[in-house]
């Protein structure tokens, strides 16, 4: 199970993961590749075989890890269903199933699209995520601000169909090809806000101000969207700080650095990602305040 | 509301201030949250309405029912409208006179009260001047949709944090209509006589200039050599009022993040003081997270802090 999770860094841990990674990345060159009408009649063979073991490979994944997870937590914390069940119900456990699955029902129900088969196996490059954890970072930073995320969708949905109502009355009657009703001036609205000026030239004077300043509400829903982010991130950035800091307080407070603390303080380090320098600077910091 | 004051009302005005505490909302409890969720799930259906009503064939199939919905509406919205200005009266507990009229002037003139007189008033001019131009009450209709920004707090919080930083903004926007005055007159002067189809005057011109600003490109090419220079210059500054827009956007939202964990922290303090975290200490610290909008992640970085920095002094 630790092999899998790589919680501890093990030799072995890291070179299952090494492998794991590179499957996904030949399947989905192969998965891409295969998209081309030339290389698909020259390799079909081929990228049959390969199907065959990457799904063969992904299933001995697949079942190994419910297989482990379940001595996650030990017995009197809910026994080993529970981890299975965090395993097989979280994002992972369930790109897992639907990357590898697929290739089976295609065995029990031979008639089935073969088109949605092949977009799910693309789902294979997700499983690669999972070693991502700067990817993992911005959804947290993301998600700590998705009260702001949510006003900013709500604002967004408000401006279109405002601006795409009033387009509708505005020019309904000039250009009915266009703005005849309001769904259809929704998309010109979603065009104008995303794309800047609209794929279709107002004729009245109404219709000219109600563009620009669509237009303009664009570029400020970009600025807003842009904001909260860069915002989302020096936030969370000062809370590792803030964290890695509090711990080195604690370390340095009694005076002696065991190796065992060093040991913790360096993967402290390594999980928040921060720089040496930044390291140094908050030492440097403490010491200050103890000679004062 | 406490039982003190709840003595000193008499009936109607107990149910006066219910009401109020109903429609209010700033304290929730049962029968405010279904209210909040019926008149949210109206508004939402009418704007739904308004929306699909535009589709011509669909219109000519359900007028008749479009025309029963809309009436309903209005009259929901009607009574709602009604119950909020009688209600608001009690809005301040006192017995002062034109303590009751305060309350509702507030109301009624607040960015809400606005909209909600707006959005259902027009329908009954329709009853008595039946000639008037349909398209304009369709527009009021439409304002029905800003109801709902009461019921969204983090709106609130925008709008809070790009007021705080209303200097930049307004520095901003002054940079944009300095350089749109003179941009737009320099193009006019160089282009003009050029390409007069084009820049016959100065406002023509102001329309190029908030084109390239929003979409990078005014659909008009220079002829001349300075033309092709501003116009250069147009788009670069296109880009620097984006970055700078950013910019000002993200230092609100940081700064307004920092002053809630700080403020935060400080009641974290508070209670951790005594050393001892009682029941309902705990429950303030829960409600103000839920105000802030924080995330238990950073509640507990905090608290950890807190905790850290108590400890030496121990």
């Amino acid at each position: 199970m630790e092999v899998l999770d790589g919680s501890p860094k093990h030799a072995i841990s890291r070179y299952v993961e090494w492998l794991i990674t590179i499957v996904v990345l030949v399947n989905c060159s192969a998965v891409i590749l295969d998209s081309i009408p030339e290389v698909h009649a020259d390799y079909k063979d081929f990228f049959h075989e390969l199907e065959f073991w990457s799904v063969m490979f992904f299933t001995l994944e697949y079942v190994l890890r419910v297989w482990s997870l379940g001595v996650k937590f030990a017995a009197n914390e809910g026994g080993a269903w529970k981890g299975r069940k965090g395993y097989i119900f979280s994002p992972f456990g369930l790109i897992d199933f639907f990357a590898t699955m697929p290739f089976y029902m295609h065995v029990f129900f031979p008639t089935l699209d073969l088109r949605i088969l092949r977009v799910l196996r693309l789902l294979r490059i997700l499983k690669l995520s999972k070693y991502n954890t700067a990817l993992q970072d911005l959804f947290t930073a993301v998600n700590s601000e998705r009260r702001a995320f949510g006003s900013a969708a709500f604002l967004l949905v408000i401006a279109t169909i405002v601006s795409a109502s009033l387009m509708h009355f505005a020019e309904g009657h000039e250009q009915p090809q266009h703005f005849g009703s309001i769904p259809h001036s929704i998309y010109w609205a979603i065009v104008t806000i995303t794309a800047g000026y609209g794929n279709v030239e107002p004729v009245t004077k109404a219709g000219e101000i109600i563009a620009l300043l669509t237009g303009f509400l664009g570029v400020c829903m970009a600025a807003i969207m842009t904001g909260i982010v860069a915002s989302a991130f020096s936030n969370q950035m000062s809370r590792k700080k803030a964290a890695y800091q509090s711990q080195l307080r604690q370390v340095l407070s009694d005076g002696v650095v065991t190796d065992a603390e060093r040991e913790s303080l360096r993967r402290l380090q390594q999980q928040f990602r921060l720089s040496d320098a930044q390291v140094q600077a908050m030492i440097d910091e403490h010491n200050a305040e103890q000679a004062s | 509301m406490n039982e003190a004051t709840a003595q000193s009302l008499g009936p109607l005005g107990r149910i006066q201030r219910r009401v109020f505490e109903v429609l209010d909302g700033a304290v929730m409890d049962r029968t405010s949250k279904i209210v909040e969720i019926f008149i949210a799930s109206l508004v939402v259906a009418n704007v739904v309405a308004i929306i699909l009503e535009s589709v011509q064939s669909l219109h000519d199939q359900y007028e008749q029912f479009f025309h029963v919905f809309d009436t309903f509406s209005v009259i929901v919205f009607s009574i709602e409208y009604v119950l909020r200005v009688w209600s608001y009266g009690r809005k301040y507990l006192g017995t002062e006179p034109g303590l009751a009229w305060k309350g509702r002037k507030e109301y009624l003139f607040s960015m809400f009260g606005l909209v909600d007189f707006f959005s259902t008033v027009p329908f009954y001019l329709q009853l008595f001047m039946p000639g008037a131009d349909l398209r304009v009450l369709r527009m009021f209709r439409l304002l029905r949709i800003f109801k709902l920004s009461r019921y969204n707090s983090a709106m609130d919080d925008m709008f809070e944090a790009i007021k705080s930083e209303r200097d930049s903004f307004s520095s901003a926007l002054f940079l944009l209509l300095i350089s749109c005055l003179l941009f737009s007159s320099l193009i006019y002067i160089i282009e003009g006589h050029d390409q007069p189809e084009v820049f016959p005057s100065i406002p023509a011109a102001m329309h190029w200039f908030v084109l390239t600003i929003i979409s990078g490109w005014g659909n008009v090419d220079p002829v001349t050599y300075f033309g092709v220079a501003l116009v250069v210059a147009t788009q670069i500054l296109a880009i620097a009022l984006a970055a700078i827009l950013t910019g000002v956007v993200a230092t609100a939202y940081t700064a307004q993040v920092q002053r809630r964990e700080s403020l935060y922290e400080m009641e974290v303090r508070e209670v951790l003081a005594d050393g001892v975290v009682s029941e309902e200490e705990k429950q303030k610290l829960k409600t103000l997270q839920a105000k802030f909008g924080m995330s238990d992640e950073q509640v507990e970085a905090i608290a950890r802090q807190v905790e850290t920095e108590k400890k030496p002094r121990d």
